[in-house]
């Protein structure tokens, strides 16, 4: 006997220029974990700020247990227990966990706030989560995981019956989702509905019971998640076949005799030790390991973002000093961060302004710019790199994420890079995006580019690299060629164990 | 068809140009109202007046645009119009060139500027606190130069030269406000330095990994906004013939309050130079307009403010409204700013 908690009927979203939900209806029941599906843009985002007050429907309505529930605001929608755990964590970081969780229903008793009572009630909510800090932790010196437990703890302290997750996972280390995970299903096992969105499928069949397709903006289908097969889950997602994602569809490229770059010795403050590898022409090299591990670091010391204390850049068998990240662009390295929408791109330009930015010494006609050949430029580099909608005065921030990278590669095909250091290119992207990002990346290699992938995502860095770096605690602890590549062994070194010796992983953390 | 398409034009230069057409009728608005009130503030002579009053902060609001579109403020700018005065109005005295006197005034404020932006870019201090600090300084510079006293005595031929009479009323001063702030539109908006500057304020991290010399671009906004202000410095030492350790005390405030008018963000990455005129125009009529209808001086603070503050209003309202008119955003990001391309 279905107990549905949760429906929405007919859901229509019109905004000027996209018709974001078509339609829409479906139930959710009482007490499930209900994962929503679809690729960036399908409507999934859209459709739970429309349950959370953030957007009004253009038609439709929401029920929540059979009575309609189109909340003003998200203010009205967590008073009647509806809250949302942020993709984009909004926690005031200067403040105590006690503090945020308390912010805005403070106990008081004769008009003075009342520490003594919520000290005990924080207490007994970190404790039930299984959290490792204490009331008084400022928040800004948790991590990432942490901070989204304070989260849900404000929401069970705020007698939540629906919880939402947007991306929950997407900046979590393993032993964080497991954290998250187990949570999840405690809030399911007291009656809580959850709304779940992952664009990782193993995440879904791990804690969802059933999940919901949208694709552009319509109602697919719901399915219930167990037994149903991988292949069929993501054909309804991006209604086309893409189970060969993460592959590489055309010869290898690697010419093994030109050293594009040589990192030698290479550390920095910033978390990386004695790091040394070369980068070939038409190579893909991997850059494998956990959160923390200093891949990140290394590219942004390599790229001068952040001072090397030692070590040397050799490029095409020269040395080099790279000291910021001019001299980096000046030397044709180009970076893709992995934090896009902070470093990747400048949300106030445009797209012709944000390919142009790294090169606008190309677009000077006598002393000044010249905006034609930009935006020319611009639509000619967007059909390059298959940008949607390919306008030059769309404004990159308005674009999904898969099109936003784009932008920042085009940005450095536009310096002519030959080094091209992808950080996470597919983070937070959809699947069909992401094999356009992967073809993209086969093709600059065919040209003679020589590509680094940072990705904490095994399937990806395995598909597509040439060869991968292991990374641990800041040092390299594995270079591995193609035969090598194997799940397990790879992340054998990345727990930093060698692979003769597999009890090394209970060692650490 | 050809009316259709000039239409279509029309309504995208009206939705791009918001604010500054907001603006423009604001102003008209805004003339109407005290002309209807007193005939005598639509006359000729009064409107080169209010022209005359918004050239000095008018000037030093084109380079405070610069700053605060790169993110940052400067709140020396007050005390460097002092002490350009003073050092100039010496030089002037002692009857060296008008020419160089005034090349030596743009020099120092370049120099003022580059110093401000040393301490913002290079020292990472927060713009407020770094010229916090300046202006206290070089007031006091100011003081120690002019040993307290006014400098009088500016030889006609300099004055002239900033600030004499072209024809019917209209001075030189309003043709060299005209004339900078047609240089630091082409600046702001067809020069690198222009695209830098909107890029910084926007996201400077962003920019220094696209291999731009952040320091170095952030050092020259601040150099060319205070260059802005020596002119400013030139000119009114023309008007007053005074050099005076304790003048343009508070400008940067009015300055800030045209830059904020004409629609600038105080966040950096938004703003522009024809906003940034026709804010000093708004700001300079107001002032007018309530001592031409009688307002009592101290209630003239109060409406000063207050038009600030609604001025800021309608931008957030304005910038709502072209976000749900403007091109599609990603749902769950803040606001780009819809309507602004930079650059364009």
């Amino acid at each position: 006997m279905p107990d549905t908690h949760i429906e929405f009927r007919d859901i229509d979203k019109v905004f000027p220029g996209q018709h974001a939900l078509k339609a829409v209806s479906f139930a959710v029941e009482r007490g499930e974990v209900h994962a929503l599906l679809g690729e960036n843009g399908a409507g999934k985002s859209t459709l739970l700020n429309i349950l959370h007050g953030i957007f009004a429907p253009t038609r439709g309505a929401v029920l929540i247990d059979g009575k309609p529930a189109t909340f003003a605001n998200v203010h009205d929608a967590i008073g009647a227990g509806v809250i949302k755990v942020h993709q984009e964590i909004n926690l005031v970081p200067e403040m105590t966990v006690l503090q945020n969780i308390f912010l805005g229903c403070e106990i008081t008793r004769h008009g003075l706030v009342d520490r003594r009572a919520m000290q005990a009630e924080t207490q007994k909510l970190l404790a039930s989560l299984g959290c490792r800090f204490g009331p008084d932790e400022r928040v800004k010196f948790l991590n990432v995981g942490e901070m989204q437990m304070v989260q849900i703890a404000k929401a069970i302290h705020l007698r939540a019956s629906i919880v939402s997750f947007d991306e929950p996972t997407s900046s979590l280390t393993d032993r964080e989702v497991e954290t998250l995970f187990q949570v999840i299903l405690r809030l399911k096992a007291e009656g809580i509905t959850i709304l779940y969105i992952s664009h990782k499928l193993d995440e879904i069949y791990r804690i969802c019971d059933r999940a919901t397709v949208l694709r552009d903006g319509a109602y697919i289908a719901t399915f219930p998640v167990a037994g149903l097969p991988k292949e069929r889950l993501i054909k309804s997602m991006v209604g086309r076949d893409v189970a060969m994602f993460a592959k590489r569809h055309r010869p290898r490229c690697v010419d093994w005799q030109d050293v594009m770059l040589r990192v030698i010795n290479a550390s920095g403050n910033s978390g990386f030790r004695n790091v040394t590898f070369d980068l070939h022409r038409g190579e893909i090299l991997g850059f494998f390991g956990l959160v923390g591990a200093g891949r990140t670091e290394t590219m942004r010391g390599v790229f001068g973002a952040d001072r090397l204390t030692s070590g040397a850049i050799e490029l095409h068998g020269r040395e080099v000093a790279i000291k910021s990240p001019a001299d980096a662009t000046a030397h044709r390295i180009g970076l893709a961060p992995e934090n896009r929408k902070t470093q990747g791109f400048v949300k106030v330009l445009n797209n012709r302004d944000n390919i142009a930015l790294a090169s606008l010494d190309k677009f000077q006609v006598g002393p000044f710019q010249s905006h034609s050949a930009k935006a020319k430029h611009a639509a000619q580099m967007g059909d390059k790199v298959n940008l949607t909608p390919n306008d030059p005065a769309f404004f990159t921030a308005n674009l999904s994420g898969g099109n936003q990278q784009k932008v920042v590669i085009a940005k450095w095909l536009t310096t002519d890079a030959d080094i091209l250091m992808l950080d996470e290119p597919t983070k937070g992207i959809d699947v069909g995006a992401k094999s356009e990002i992967y073809a993209l990346m086969e093709e600059l290699v065919h040209q003679g580019k020589g590509i680094i992938m940072v990705s904490g995502e095994l399937p990806e860095i395995i598909g597509m690299s040439d060869r991968i770096v292991v990374m641990h605690d800041g040092c390299i602890s594995a270079i591995l060629h193609r035969d090598e590549f194997d799940e397990a062994r790879i992340l054998t070194y990345a727990v930093g164990g060698g692979v003769d010796e597999p009890e090394a992983i209970s060692q650490e953390q | 068809m050809r009316s259709g398409v000039a239409w279509m034009s029309l309504k995208q230069f009206l939705k791009n140009n918001s604010r500054e057409v907001g603006l423009l009728v604001a102003l008209v608005v805004m003339t109407a109202l005290f002309g209807a009130i007193n005939p005598l503030y639509v006359s000729p002579a009064n409107i080169t007046d209010i022209v005359n009053q918004a050239t000095i902060y008018g000037l030093m609001a084109l380079g405070m645009t610069f700053i605060v579109i790169s993110g940052g403020i400067d709140l020396s700018v007050g005390s460097v119009l002092a002490l350009i005065g003073v050092i100039v109005a010496n030089m002037a005295v002692a009857g060296i060139h008008p020419l160089l006197c005034i090349a030596a005034g743009i020099a120092i404020g370049f120099g003022v500027g580059a110093m401000n932006g040393f301490m913002v870019a290079k020292m990472n201090l927060q713009p407020f606190v770094a010229t916090l600090g300046a202006m206290s300084f070089i007031r006091g510079f100011a003081y120690v130069i002019s040993g307290g006293y006014p400098v009088i005595g500016i030889p006609a031929s300099y004055r002239t030269m900033v600030d004499g009479m072209l024809f019917n009323g209209i001075r030189t001063s309003i043709l060299i406000f005209l004339i900078v702030a047609v240089v630091c539109h082409i600046l702001l908006k067809h020069t690198k330095f222009g695209n830098y500057t909107y890029a910084i304020g926007g996201n400077e991290e962003a920019t220094r990994l696209s291999g731009v010399k952040v320091d170095r671009y952030k050092i020259l906004v601040y150099a060319v906004g205070v260059s802005c202000t020596a002119v400013a410095a030139l000119v009114q030492l023309g008007k007053l013939g005074t050099g005076e350790a304790s003048a343009g005390q508070g400008y940067e405030l009015n300055a800030i309050a045209a830059v904020a008018i004409g629609g600038a963000s105080m966040a950096g990455g938004r703003g522009g130079i024809v906003g940034t005129v026709l804010g000093a125009l708004l700001f300079a009529g107001l002032k007018v307009g309530l001592i031409v209808v009688g307002v009592d001086t101290f209630w003239q603070y109060v409406a000063t403010g207050l038009v600030i503050v609604i001025a800021a209003y309608s931008e957030k309202i304005q910038s709502k409204l072209s976000e749900t008119s403007g091109r599609v955003r990603a749902w769950g990001e803040p606001s780009p700013g819809a309507s602004k391309a930079a650059g364009d």
